[in-house]
């Protein structure tokens, strides 16, 4: 059985609740956050458009941060894309790969939203749909998240005339669904999510296994191999960090993107 | 003198503070299963004994009940508490981060007594019997010098009723102030006793459930991020409630509109008029609900008659057809439209008669005591402990006041002063009035104010004019302030008292006015950190040093409470068992007044008095009139403030978790009008007010979501505190830049939107 999350952007009023009880429940460190919401606007004052994108894991079924980690610290489960960091080794593929620029490194690991694993194992809610007080945010069987998000957009449709549920095909089929009031493209969305480069796709088939191989046969080992691989991938993830500063930050000409 | 040994109490406190507290699990299972493998670290909720504890929310004055999950000691995760009316289970990015507002370091930890001159922020530590014996030399020395009402208190947020209700009124001082009251709400609720006979109160009683059109003048619901206000928007506008936004940006809430009238500030009240004329002449107003409840019916046809929207579109910069079209919407879906009564509405100084005119509108759609309209709150029943006569019967209002008649005479001190804020000389009526009460500091008319207790209000962060309050601070005899973090006017303080924070204390009951009035408890989930002590506790060692033992029977605040709750059949074991909460039942509807064959508008008439003879007979106008408000200059702006979502006023800037994902704030300046002044997004600018005072640097964002004759911020930035290693220097303050403000003749609020500035390089 698939999970996923529902997330109704016409209900989404920009409140940051979950951004903070994301934080608190995964008790994050202080400068790390898995939910970031961005506003977006379009138009010239005064005939606006505007909204929020609540920026978080897309949970792809054919996740690109998965297919390139080397090390299975990012894997699939219930349809969700969870993240182990005490298996990370740093590499920072997975924040070249995603094509939503969602993971992000903080102190040498890789980090980003696991759906709130350990809580939900237990029983409970994804910390951010337990509070969110619009009730924009749901989380539960990928079927019948699906279902509602298809017979939102059917009540919507006189609000939002462009409104759509985003994510039920993309990169697999997201195990997050969104309920977006207009093209993904005013959100900066990637309407096809790119797949993943072929480069990395060589990578993850080749090299890889080789590695892996490598890193069953010594045991003892793995540790200094360990070692030396994440500093190459430390000094690989520098370059690319500088790289990303030189380029230009993502944002289309049609719409304002800040942080709020 | 009785005493109290501290340490005793400060044991006791983890003794039966703690232990009287039945301690409940969450009933959430361990969080390990088959992820145990590759989730190495167990999950908080799985490390120990989850323990749950009830409170009532103090990141913001809108007080949601909230369960407080410990584990091991230590406070990890607060939750809406699911019982409760105004949280329903659900909280704000600030609840959130009460855990992270607790354990900020940069807290003030020990008592402190001034050492340097006021203002250097130099101090000594000192033991908590040497700060409270020190405070109440100085404050009996006033007394006995000047008389009572020569100490002010000003206090803001939960604690603030031991000081600035309970202990100023048993001491017997007229000049308690909270800046919710004349900074704030004043005038709303001074317009809706006016004209119903009963203030607005805490929570805005708006019938969301069965609402069909919700209108905002200026109210940034999801901005401001009031957790039941953003359940209710959402929740009836999914249900197709129709939203009209009238505000100068295109807010949170003006995106989910479905119009969105970007208006001139300053003109609403031409705009509101607009509305009561097409109301009228298009006969689309309920008009038997006002013959059979109301008066003054005709007086206000006959007003309205010259205010038609093409009138109002030459004013507002709105449309005729715009202002046409979203009343015809309002009177489409009457009596389940009303406009929302705003909170924070000291704008420009005629906002009493701005309300008015809304509050008219609403009586034209017939919403008051209607299903989908507006509900008639109660507050809950409960007994107060009982003790003596107050020296002085309290007038500070502020948004926890409980709705009430406004007593016609104005309170007397022991000694014969009443408040010395200009009540019925400078304005009308309503609550002491903070920022009036600063001149008196410095000027000793009408009467010399020597002493100041500041619990929790952010002095010169908040009041306007900080200049004049930082002169008032240097001319006071006696400076107390009671807070949790060192806040720029602490260093002006003579002695500093170190509270814990909310998540560390018993506190007074809080008692909500609601549709189903309810009690709300505050329970410990820690004990305090460092050498903190609670707001109650605080005040009851002052009282019992000062005299007032009557007033302080209580040994602990246990004994208090339970009291207390004995009036509702309670206990504090009781009331913890029930979830924190006790729901009493309400009288929301008109209906359930006629069957009781009483009128539940308080007026002198009985009826909404849409004209109102009071206002007549001060001189004012009856029923409001537009005034233009002035315009900037060239090369200036109006200055606009709100709220970031995850900050409330100039309180939360330093915590951790709230600074780290909004640290400072942003100029919304016009697209257009940045290119043309030459700056573009991210750019660090200062700015600058009419009379040369100076803020920043703040950033540049450049937007089509707001006018060009105005800038907005939102406030509570560009704080200059050294101790506040997160919010010292970052962003602009909108405070600093109100070198004045206009006073409203009838509620005494300060009209805050009255300044201009503009843009410059440096400070």
């Amino acid at each position: 059985m698939a999970s996923a999350f529902l997330l109704d952007m016409t209900r989404c009023i920009g409140c940051e609740a979950c951004v903070l009880a994301c934080k608190a429940g995964n008790q994050l460190p202080v400068n790390t956050q898995y939910i970031e919401l961005i506003e977006h606007t379009s138009g010239t004052f005064p005939d606006l458009v505007g909204g929020f994108q609540n920026h978080r894991c897309y949970h792809c079924a054919d996740a690109a941060c998965v297919a390139v980690c080397p090390t299975g610290a990012l894997f699939k489960e219930d349809g969700l894309t969870r993240l182990n960091p005490d298996a990370c080794s740093g590499c920072g593929y997975c924040v070249q790969a995603c094509p939503y620029g969602v993971p992000k490194m903080q102190n040498g690991r890789s980090t980003k939203c696991d759906a709130c694993a350990s809580n939900v194992s237990g029983g409970g809610s994804p910390w951010c749909v337990t509070t969110c007080p619009a009730q924009a945010l749901e989380y539960g069987d990928r079927d019948e998240i699906i279902a509602k998000a298809n017979s939102r957009v059917a009540e919507l449709k006189d609000r939002y005339p462009k409104v759509q549920v985003y994510g039920e095909t993309q990169a697999g089929g997201l195990g997050l669904i969104v309920v977006l009031p207009d093209d993904p493209a005013m959100f900066d969305i990637p309407t096809d999510p790119q797949p993943v480069p072929v480069s990395v796709d060589i990578w993850k088939g080749v090299v890889q296994p080789v590695s892996m191989g490598l890193t069953a046969v010594a045991a003892v080992g793995a540790g200094v191999l360990g070692v030396i691989a994440r500093r190459n991938h430390l000094a690989e993830l520098k370059e690319l960090e500088a790289r990303e500063k030189a380029g230009v930050p993502a944002g289309g000409s049609e719409s304002t993107e800040e942080e709020q | 003198m009785a005493r109290v040994d501290l340490q005793i109490t400060r044991r006791q406190f983890l003794a039966t503070g703690l232990a009287g507290t039945a301690l409940v699990g969450t009933g959430m299972g361990p969080g390990r299963s088959n992820l145990a493998m590759r989730y190495p670290d167990p999950p908080w909720f799985a490390s120990g004994e989850v323990v749950t504890t009830y409170n009532y929310c103090d990141m913001c004055p809108w007080r949601c009940g909230i369960a407080v999950q410990s584990v091991n000691g230590q406070v990890i995760k607060i939750d809406g508490n699911s019982p409760d009316p105004k949280s329903r289970g659900k909280l704000c990015g600030r609840g959130q981060a009460g855990v992270s507002f607790m354990n900020d370091p940069d807290r003030l930890q020990s008592p402190m007594i001034r050492t340097g001159e006021r203002g250097e922020g130099k101090f000594r530590e000192v033991t908590w019997e040497e700060a409270l014996d020190y405070t109440a030399e100085k404050i009996l020395a006033i007394k006995d010098q000047y008389g009572p009402e020569s100490l002010a208190i000003f206090g803001h947020t939960s604690g603030d009723f031991w000081f600035t209700d309970y202990f100023a009124q048993a001491w017997g001082t007229p000049n308690a102030a909270k800046p919710s009251s004349s900074l704030c709400l004043s005038p709303r609720d001074e317009a809706s006793t006016l004209t119903f006979g009963f203030p607005v109160g805490g929570h805005e009683p708006l019938d969301w459930d069965e609402m069909e059109c919700i209108t905002l003048i200026g109210s940034h619901i999801g901005e401001d991020s009031r957790n039941t206000v953003m359940q209710d928007f959402v929740e009836a506008r999914s249900r197709g409630a129709q939203v009209i936004v009238v505000d100068p940006r295109f807010s949170a809430a003006a995106a989910k509109a479905d119009y969105w009238l970007p208006i001139k500030p300053g003109t609403d009240t031409a705009l509101l008029l607009a509305w009561a004329n097409v109301l009228i002449t298009e006969d689309r107003f309920d008009r038997d609900y006002l013959d059979r409840w109301a008066t003054g019916l005709d007086e206000l046809t006959a007003h309205v008659q010259e205010f038609t929207p093409e009138w109002a579109a030459g004013i507002t910069d709105l449309s005729a057809d715009q202002i046409r079209t979203t009343a015809r919407v309002m009177s489409d879906r009457l009596p389940r439209a009303v406009i929302m009564p705003g909170r924070h509405v000291t704008w420009y100084g005629n906002d009493t008669q701005r309300m008015r005119a809304e509050f008219l509108v609403n009586s034209l759609l017939g919403a008051y005591g209607r299903h989908g309209g507006m509900y008639f709150n109660k507050s809950p029943f409960l007994e107060p402990y009982p003790h003596p006569p107050f020296a002085v019967h309290g007038s500070s209002g502020g948004c926890s006041a409980e709705p009430g008649e406004e007593s016609a005479e104005l309170p007397l001190g022991p000694t014969g002063k009443a408040r010395a804020d200009g009540a019925r000389e400078t304005f009308l009526r309503g609550p002491t009035a903070m920022q009036e009460l600063i001149d008196p500091m410095i000027t000793d008319d009408p009467y010399r104010i020597a002493g100041l207790i500041v619990y929790g209000v952010n002095l010169l962060n908040s009041i306007p004019m900080p200049n004049r309050t930082i002169e008032a601070l240097k001319k006071l005899d006696f400076v107390l302030a009671v807070d949790v973090l060192p806040q720029e006017h602490v260093a002006w303080a003579d002695v500093v008292f170190p509270e814990a924070t909310y998540l560390e204390r018993y506190d007074e009951l809080s008692t909500v006015a609601y549709k189903t009035p309810f009690i709300q408890l505050r329970e410990p989930a820690v004990p305090p950190m460092y050498d903190t002590m609670p707001g109650w506790m605080m005040a009851r060692e002052l009282g019992l040093r000062v005299g007032l033992d009557p007033f302080f029977k209580w040994e602990t605040i246990e004994e208090y409470l339970n009291t207390r709750l004995r009036s509702v059949g309670s206990n504090l074991e009781k009331m913890h068992d029930a979830g924190g909460v006790i729901i009493q039942e309400g009288k929301p509807y008109l209906e359930d007044f006629e069957a009781d064959d009483e009128t539940p508008f308080h007026t002198p008439s009985g009826k909404i008095e849409l004209s109102v003879a009071e206002l007549a007979e001060a001189g004012l106008d009856p029923i409001p009139v537009y005034e233009p408000t002035e315009e900037p200059p060239d090369g200036y702006y109006r200055l606009l403030y709100g709220r970031a979502p995850v900050h409330t006023f100039a309180k939360t800037q330093n915590t951790p978790d709230l600074s780290a994902v909004y640290p400072e704030n942003e100029l919304w300046i016009n697209e257009d009008e940045a290119t043309a002044l030459g700056y573009s997004n991210g750019d660090r600018v200062w700015l600058e007010n009419e009379v040369g005072d100076r803020t920043g640097p703040i950033s540049i964002k450049a937007t089509q979501r707001i006018r060009k004759d105005a800038i907005f911020m939102a406030h509570g930035f560009g704080q200059h505190a050294e101790g506040l290693t997160n919010a010292n220097g970052k962003g602009a303050s909108d405070t600093k830049l109100m070198s004045r403000y206009k006073l409203d003749p009838i509620s005494g609020g300060a009209g805050l939107r009255v300044n201009f500035v503009r843009l410059v390089e440096g400070g």
